[in-house]
């Protein structure tokens, strides 16, 4: 009897799972949602915009460990003796269509953002939202692709431009798209993305996008179109719209309140994030979002300033180094400079950390670079005093107002030649750095090269000056030297071919996905 | 290693009957001299098959007591001399003994049972067993019981040599240590793994007792087929050993050395490995060197005197150990007619080779095998098989990358004992890894309780139908404990330190919970019938539900007093926490004939009906059919060869087996989380598809062809099987890489092609004796090629680690893809008239080929090395036994053909990131003097990079011939044994791993395979020996 039961038993077993086995063979996770259930709430809409801005604390755009900070290492202002993300052999000419790091991370990373921007915007309008927030989050991703695609181009030129979700279909085999159409794109989703993006935000919003982001990226865009390197015809035309975009944002300041922060060195220090003075940056933060900016300036020493950046620092009365009335002294270099130096370099000699430096305290090149860390001449706290990789949330500023100045001034200079309002905007920003204004008579030559340094000075170790000598179009002088320690020894000799490395070659493994994406000259 | 037809000359043979032809010459002699001395007669007699009636040839008959011996003709019918009174002990492989008195001329007929505990003489095939010689199907048996003594820590290392498996050891780890297994080549570019089911439940064959395994068959062509969906990569079915006869305790033991087989040539001479980086530097254009000439100088002079400040320590004589192992087995085992019974305990215990407390293992396993016959007609059991393990592993458990980084120049630790680093600024090397503060710090505990406990009921129906019913629970229960404390490294000039980890993270614990629970269901109902006596007939048809579900969840926390406590509670800052779970779903319908007219012809016929939960509605379900025949030409009348062959078997079979291996939910376009960003200084919650999907994937389904040769001769003492396969995999499910440009998005799974695998096996065993001294051989050797057919036009590169390989029609799946090195440069000159490699080139470089013409090497000079980068063409295995009063010798060897590696990375390319190099750099690299070197010019992989690219320059043979196993064992006396009242006692010794050969000398050539690196604990050499007693 109770045999028959069994079989009864395990005969209604089966039967069972014939029966019904439709809803057995249905599973789900519980970790992930699935594009059908995701678009239903705002909850979903915000986490996708947020997800948008994700990529840009990415190694390959101004995240990983330190990518913007080793950025300077591919410029004449440092030496990255690890080849960190492959900036060295950048900075060696060395670099090739199969090398790892930035080449292949940045595009990759870029287009990561632009796929999640264009997902956003065919998907979230299917969910209500009230249409003021829904300007905004739309204001944001254009904005957002604008500054995804602006990174591409000026890398590797014309890349494919694609805006609508990601589709392998349709997407895969297309060819690279002429590179002044993604700038045009770039400029009309930054136009758009001003339109609809507020000038401030409440303080649970602070790291969005803002109308005077949009409107400062569209003046650096303008900027590197009119530079030498893309603009080979010289229209002063477009010098002209770059210094109009600068302009913009310099007028727009009663309502951005932007302005100078007052002191040079804490304005990239973690406690005056978000300052009056920047107007966007990669907000991290510590543990989930962090960096290895402190690791890599105290101890890695992976973004070692080179001597050729310390000797462009002026003497704080404003004379160079070179200058037989400077002052200058060989025996004692680092008196009486530019106190940007002191906030942005370690040098021998110098106090770090509570501790006298010695020539080998800084063994690479002898020099520190203490900009984005959160360590200067005193002793630092227990608790961080020695913060490891990932424990870093110092904000990296992609645009500051700073930059603005200066871009109107590089931009006005080249359209109109140096009127008042360029030596304005430069010794504005001379005066906040403690540095006697320009007074002199210039020509528009002679300002020019002191635009340059000035930049090169101002924005010192934050990434910027390989793209100022890329679009200057001085990088195969720049780059083709020696490079030296601080007691003048020579480390090595880099190269730079100017019919190739202007730009970054298309990454080997998308040319052998996608056989129709040519590669760049010379590659 | 011996497969069951050699073993049924050997073990299951009583010994007295294997008894050669030559052998049988002799004892004719000797016969008919006894003849004249006792005036024997000739008695006759007929020996047949209880139970179908037919003649038994070859059947032993043994006079008692005496010398005379015969064997039975091909009706079954013998003759042999005897006196009255004498017994006849007859007795034949496969069949229980008897003994018959002699009463007169003839003894009549005399009926042979089947001995059903004879594993050589059933098979276990899916969902059944399978009389062996009515087999259809290439199907392999390892007797698990001819390895023991052996020191196997893992079941799934005791593989090596069975014919068509390649069985790859790929981690030697105690707590870890897995072999790959791969059946008949490689069928997809998915998981390759092969199903693996212990007496029917599916289950992991790492959790397994090696001692409580009796057999492990192997399918590997249609006969697969019964498991569908999951059988493209083969299955092995594992069946643990059972209680029969009076009871009995046995005990095994042994205990053992190791130590690795291959280390690298490594530099340990701090000024050689100064001087070279300099000169590695200078080569490449730097101007500024690691070491000055003053460094060096006082380094030379500072080592007389002060060897903690100026050390020249060689870290894997510091770092290494010799490993202990030791382990017990106990089981008790039974059975009478009612119920049987097996009951075991484990324990191994095993210290690794690092030093340290971070690799030693201790499992112990218990094993439950019973069976009862409730009534005539019921039978019920239970199996259980289960583990309780323990491993430790370092807290860093980069340990090996660690060590291959080591340099000369690096303190062991200070005159005090705390953890040293180096006086010397090398770039690449700003927080030491000091491999004994690695070794020493924090800890990895890792405790697994794994069981399969199965229970069945077997039903006697009537009409000859059998109900069969098994309900088994896998049961996975791990937690992983971690705990590290804060540690520096101090300089041993200046007594600064270095924090290896930073205070604001350390100490930390972290725990993670793994909680996964399979439930597997199946029921059969089978009916055997003879039909006139010459038709055989048996059915089976059943249905299956298997269920898998994983859970798990992981927390760490920081914010510890000191190092002391350890528990999560003990920290006070919440640092990471995280949680998942998934779930999959398999049924299945299944059936299978079976039909043999007269044992002649032989018919299988198999179908099979999958659903799975891992596709889309409507693509979910899959048949799998599969056919087989047999045909015993030895059985034929016309068959002329009937005296020399004992069996004569031709099979032939087509089937199709499936793949599902995709990851679960891969035909859903998923939205992911955890893709924050912070606003406001609060971490905002974000969301974002990261992988396409293609929502129309299915199975991969496998075609199966194979043709097999079985022949037995020399009255069952030669064996050979040969096979002959093809296997086409159509639907090949793999992550298809798409460009950046879609969204950067991880490529989806896709039905991406066609790849054939195409091969043959030929495996043979001899065995015989010539008086007292036994002898025996075992050789196989499987060749297998494999091609890809159709990718429908795409080509696909591997992207994992680099570009070397590619994937497309016509070629081995990933292919070496690479470029082609052509000599070194011995001038600038030269370079400057060769095409451009880059702006570093000079003398001394490796020269590669433009293979396009275009001046310029680049990608596009890649060139395709027609070799699979992951499974060998060729493997083989051969054996030899010995054996002579008592002693036994046996020794194992294995092979691979037809492989090249590729390792790259610290002491494969010099100074790698700061790393060191080996001796060969110093002796055998270019120089102006020596033009003829094997390696370039010496320069930091780091910044040479010219010289690194993937190039055939780098590629190595990979093929060994190592010998596996070497064992001397010896049976003691049993006079001596009945004396202390024990069945029996053997002692051992054991070697494993100690001669190899091989063209790849920087590492063990069998751990190279399938691996880019030298970081991963080295093949193991065991020195071992024990006892096995019986009572």
């Amino acid at each position: 009897m109770k045999i028959r039961n069994i079989i009864v038993m395990a005969a209604g077993a089966s039967l069972a799972l014939g029966s019904c086995k439709k809803s057995l063979l249905d599973t789900a996770a519980d970790y992930k949602y699935v594009e059908s259930t995701f678009w239903k709430t705002e909850a979903a809409v915000n986490a996708a915009l947020t997800g948008c801005y994700a990529p840009l604390g990415y190694a390959g755009l101004f995240g990983g460990e330190a990518t913007p900070l080793w950025e300077e290492t591919a410029s004449p202002n440092a030496y990255n003796y690890s080849n960190s993300m492959g900036f060295n052999f950048i900075a060696e000419g060395k670099q090739e269509p199969s090398s790892t790091g930035i080449i292949p991370g940045r595009y990759h990373d870029c287009y990561t953002g632009v796929g999640r921007c264009n997902s956003f915007l065919a998907h979230a309008g299917k969910v209500p939202i009230e249409a003021k927030t829904f300007d905004r989050m739309r204001g944001e991703v254009h904005f957002l692709r604008a500054l995804y695609y602006f990174e591409l181009e000026n890398y590797y030129g014309g890349v494919p431009l694609i805006l609508d979700p990601p589709d392998k279909d349709t997407q895969s085999d297309l060819p690279r798209t002429p590179r002044e159409e993604v700038v045009a794109q770039v400029l009309k989703d930054l136009d758009s993305a001003a339109i609809l993006l507020p000038f401030t935000y409440g303080k649970a919003d602070i790291g969005r996008a803002t109308k005077g982001a949009a409107m400062s990226l569209k003046a650096r865009v303008l900027l590197f179109e009119a530079s030498p390197l893309l603009n080979t015809a010289g229209s002063t035309d477009k010098w002209k719209a770059a210094a109009a975009a600068a302009n913009a944002v310099i007028q727009m300041a009663p309502e951005t309140h932007y302005d100078l922060f007052e002191n040079y060195r804490a304005l990239f220090l973690p406690a005056n994030e978000n300052n009056k003075e920047v107007i966007f940056d990669v907000q991290f933060i510590y543990p989930d979002l962090g960096t290895s900016f402190d690791l890599i300036g105290k101890q890695y020493n992976t973004n070692a300033p080179l001597l050729d950046l310390a000797e462009a620092y002026e003497m704080n009365s404003g004379l160079p180094i070179t200058d037989p009335n400077s002052g200058y002294n060989k025996d004692k270099p680092y008196e009486n400079r530019d106190p940007r130096l002191y906030a942005t370099i370690v040098y021998p000699g110098d106090t770090f950390m509570g501790v006298k430096v010695t020539d080998s305290r800084f063994a690479i090149t002898g020099y520190g670079m203490k900009k984005y860390t959160i360590y200067d001449t005193e002793k630092p706290p227990e608790a961080l005093n020695d913060l490891k990789g990932g424990q870093s949330e110092t904000n990296y500023i992609v645009l500051r107002y700073a930059d603005i100045l200066l871009m109107y001034a590089e931009a006005q200079n080249e359209a109109a030649g140096p009127d008042q309002t360029v030596l304005a905007a430069i010794n504005k920003v001379r005066k906040r750095a403690g540095m006697p204004p320009l007074t002199g008579s210039y020509d528009q030559a002679s300002l020019r090269k002191l635009i340059h340094l000035e930049r090169r000075i101002e924005f010192a170790g934050e990434g910027m000056y390989y793209n100022d000598i890329r679009r200057w179009k001085t990088a195969e002088k720049d780059l083709n030297a020696k490079i030296y320690t601080y007691a003048g020894k020579s480390i090595e000799t880099r190269s730079f071919d100017p019919a190739r490395d202007y730009w970054w070659p298309i990454p080997q493994v998308q040319r052998d996905l996608n056989p129709n994406l040519e590669q760049m000259p010379g590659y | 290693m011996k497969f069951t037809i050699d073993r049924k000359t050997t073990s299951s043979r009583p010994a007295l009957s294997a008894v050669g032809t030559k052998r049988a010459l002799l004892l004719l002699c000797f016969s008919l001299m006894n003849f004249a001395l006792f005036a024997q007669t000739d008695v006759s007699g007929k020996v047949q098959s209880a139970a179908d009636g037919s003649p038994l040839s070859g059947a032993t008959v043994h006079v008692q007591g005496g010398n005379q011996n015969s064997l039975t003709q091909n009706n079954g019918s013998f003759t042999i001399q005897a006196s009255q009174g004498d017994s006849l002990l007859i007795s034949m492989i496969g069949y229980l003994s008897q003994t018959v008195a002699v009463t007169g001329g003839s003894v009549g007929t005399v009926s042979l049972q089947e001995d059903a505990n004879n594993l050589t003489n059933v098979v276990v095939v899916g969902y059944g067993t399978q009389k062996k010689v009515n087999l259809t199907g290439a199907i392999t048996t390892v007797d698990m019981t001819e390895k023991e003594g052996q020191p196997i820590t893992n079941a799934s290392n005791a593989l090596h040599g069975t014919p068509g498996l390649f069985v790859n050891l790929s981690n030697s780890q105690p707590g870890v240590d897995r072999s790959t297994i791969r059946i008949r080549g490689v069928g997809t570019l998915n998981n390759s793994d092969p199903l693996v089911l212990v007496d029917g439940v599916e289950y992991s064959l790492d959790e397994l007792n090696p001692n409580d395994i009796a057999t492990v068959t192997v399918l590997k062509d249609a006969s697969a087929a019964i498991y569908g969906s999951r059988a493209s990569n083969g299955v092995i079915l594992v069946t643990t050993k059972t209680g029969s006869g009076k009871a009995k305790v046995n005990y095994n033991y042994y205990i053992g050395s190791q130590k690795p087989t291959y280390m690298p040539d490594a530099i340990w001479d701090p000024i050689t490995y100064m001087k070279l980086k300099n000169q590695a530097l200078r080569n490449e254009g730097k101007d500024a060197v690691d070491y000055s000439d003053e460094e060096i100088a006082e380094y030379e002079a500072g080592m007389k005197t002060d060897p903690f400040t100026y050390p020249s320590s060689n870290w894997f004589d510091i770092a290494l150990k010799n490993g202990q192992m030791q382990k017990h087995d106990v089981s008790v085992s039974g059975g009478n007619d009612k119920s049987n019974y097996r009951l075991s305990l484990g324990v191994l215990d095993r210290d690794g080779i690092i030093i340290g407390p971070g690799n030693s293992e201790k499992k112990y396993s218990i094993g439950l095998n019973t069976s009862y016959h409730v009534t005539k007609r019921l039978t019920v059991g239970m199996t259980l098989d289960g583990y309780y393990r323990k491993y430790t592993t370092p807290f860093y458990t980069s340990f090996w990358s660690y060590l291959m980084r080591a340099l000369p120049i690096l303190t062991d630790t200070l005159k005090d004992g705390r953890y040293g680093n180096s006086w010397l600024r090398t770039p690449g090397r700003n927080n030491w890894e000091n491999p004994r503060m690695i070794a020493y710090t924090g800890y990895g505990h890792k405790t697994v309780q794994r069981f399969v406990a199965s229970a069945f009921a077997k039903y006697e129906l009537p009409f000859g139908i059998t109900y069969n019913a098994k309900y088994g629970i896998d049961k996975y229960d791990g937690l992983l404990e971690e705990f590290s404390p804060q540690v520096k490294t101090w300089n041993p000039k200046t007594d600064d330190f270095i924090n290896w980890n930073s205070p604001a993270t350390a100490p930390r614990s972290a725990n993670t919970d793994y909680n996964n629970l399979n439930v597997h269901f199946y029921q059969t109902l089978d009916w055997v019938k003879t039909f006139n006596g010459d038709h055989h007939l048996s059915v089976m048809v059943g249905n299956s539900y298997d269920h898998f579900e994983t859970k798990g969840f992981d927390a760490t926390m920081i914010g510890y007093l000191d190092g002391t406590l350890t528990a999560l509670d003990a920290g006070s800052e919440r640092y990471d926490i995280g949680g998942r779970s998934t779930e999959d779903v398999l049924i299945s319908y299944f059936g299978r004939v079976n039909y043999d007219y007269k044992g002649k012809y032989l018919l299988e016929g198999i179908i099979r009906s999958d659903g799975s939960g891992r596709f889309d509605n409507g693509r979910r379900w899959g048949q799998y059919p599969g056919l087989s025949a047999g045909w015993r030409i030895d059985k034929e009348g016309f068959f002329p060869w009937k005296n020399t062959f004992d069996l004569f078997k031709l099979r032939a079979s087509y089937g199709k087996t499936g793949n599902q291996a995709v990851p679960l939910y891969s035909y859903e376009n998923s939205i992911d989380l955890g893709q924050n960003y912070s606003f406001g200084d609060v971490l905002a919650p974000g969301a974002a598809n990261t992988a396409y999907t293609d929502s129309t994937i299915t199975w991969e389904s496998t075609s199966n062809y194979n043709l097999g040769l079985d022949m037995e001769l020399l009255n069952h003492r030669l064996n050979i099987t040969a096979e002959i396969y093809k296997k086409r995999t159509t639907g090949i499910l793999r992550e298809v890489d798409i460009p950046d440009q879609v969204g950067g998005l991880k490529g989806p799974q896709q039905n991406i092609g066609v790849m054939d695998n195409k091969g043959f096996e030929l495996s043979l065993g001899y065995n015989d004796h010539v008086g007292e001294f036994t002898y025996g051989f075992n050789g196989s050797f499987s060749y297998n090629k494999n091609e890809v057919v159709d990718l429908e036009g795409q080509i696909l590169y591997d992207f994992g680690t680099n570009l070397s390989t590619i994937t497309m029609k016509g070629l081995p799946i990933n292919s070496h893809y690479i470029l082609d090195a052509i000599g070194i440069f011995q001038s600038d000159e030269e370079v400057a008239n060769s095409p451009f490699q880059s702006n570093s080139t000079k003398a001394g470089y490796i020269k590669y080929r433009d293979v396009n013409n275009d001046g310029i090497i680049n990608a596009d000079d890649r060139v395709i090395i027609k070799s699979s980068s992951e499974i060998p063409k060729y493997t083989y295995g051969f054996g030899i036994n010995m054996g002579y009063k008592g002693f036994t010798l046996t020794a194992d060897f294995q092979g691979v053909g037809g492989i090249k590696v590729y390792p790259e990375g610290n002491l494969t390319f010099p100074f790698n990131n700061g790393a060191g190099a080996t001796w060969e750099w110093a002796k055998d690299a270019w120089t102006p003097e020596n033009p003829n070197a094997r390696l370039p010019i010496v320069t930091t992989s780091t910044g040479g990079q010219d010289n690194f690219k993937d190039s055939d320059f780098w590629l190595r043979d990979g093929s060994y011939l190592r010998m596996k196993n070497i064992q001397l064992a010896y049976q003691l006396p049993k006079k001596w044994m009945d004396r202390i009242k024990i069945t029996g006692m053997s002692v051992y010794v054991n070697a494993e791993n100690y001669l190899t050969f091989s063209k790849y000398k920087d590492f063990d050539p069998e751990t190279a395979l399938n691996v880019n690196s030298l970081y991963h604990y080295p093949m193991l050499k065991t020195l071992s020996a024990g006892a096995r007693i019986t009572f």
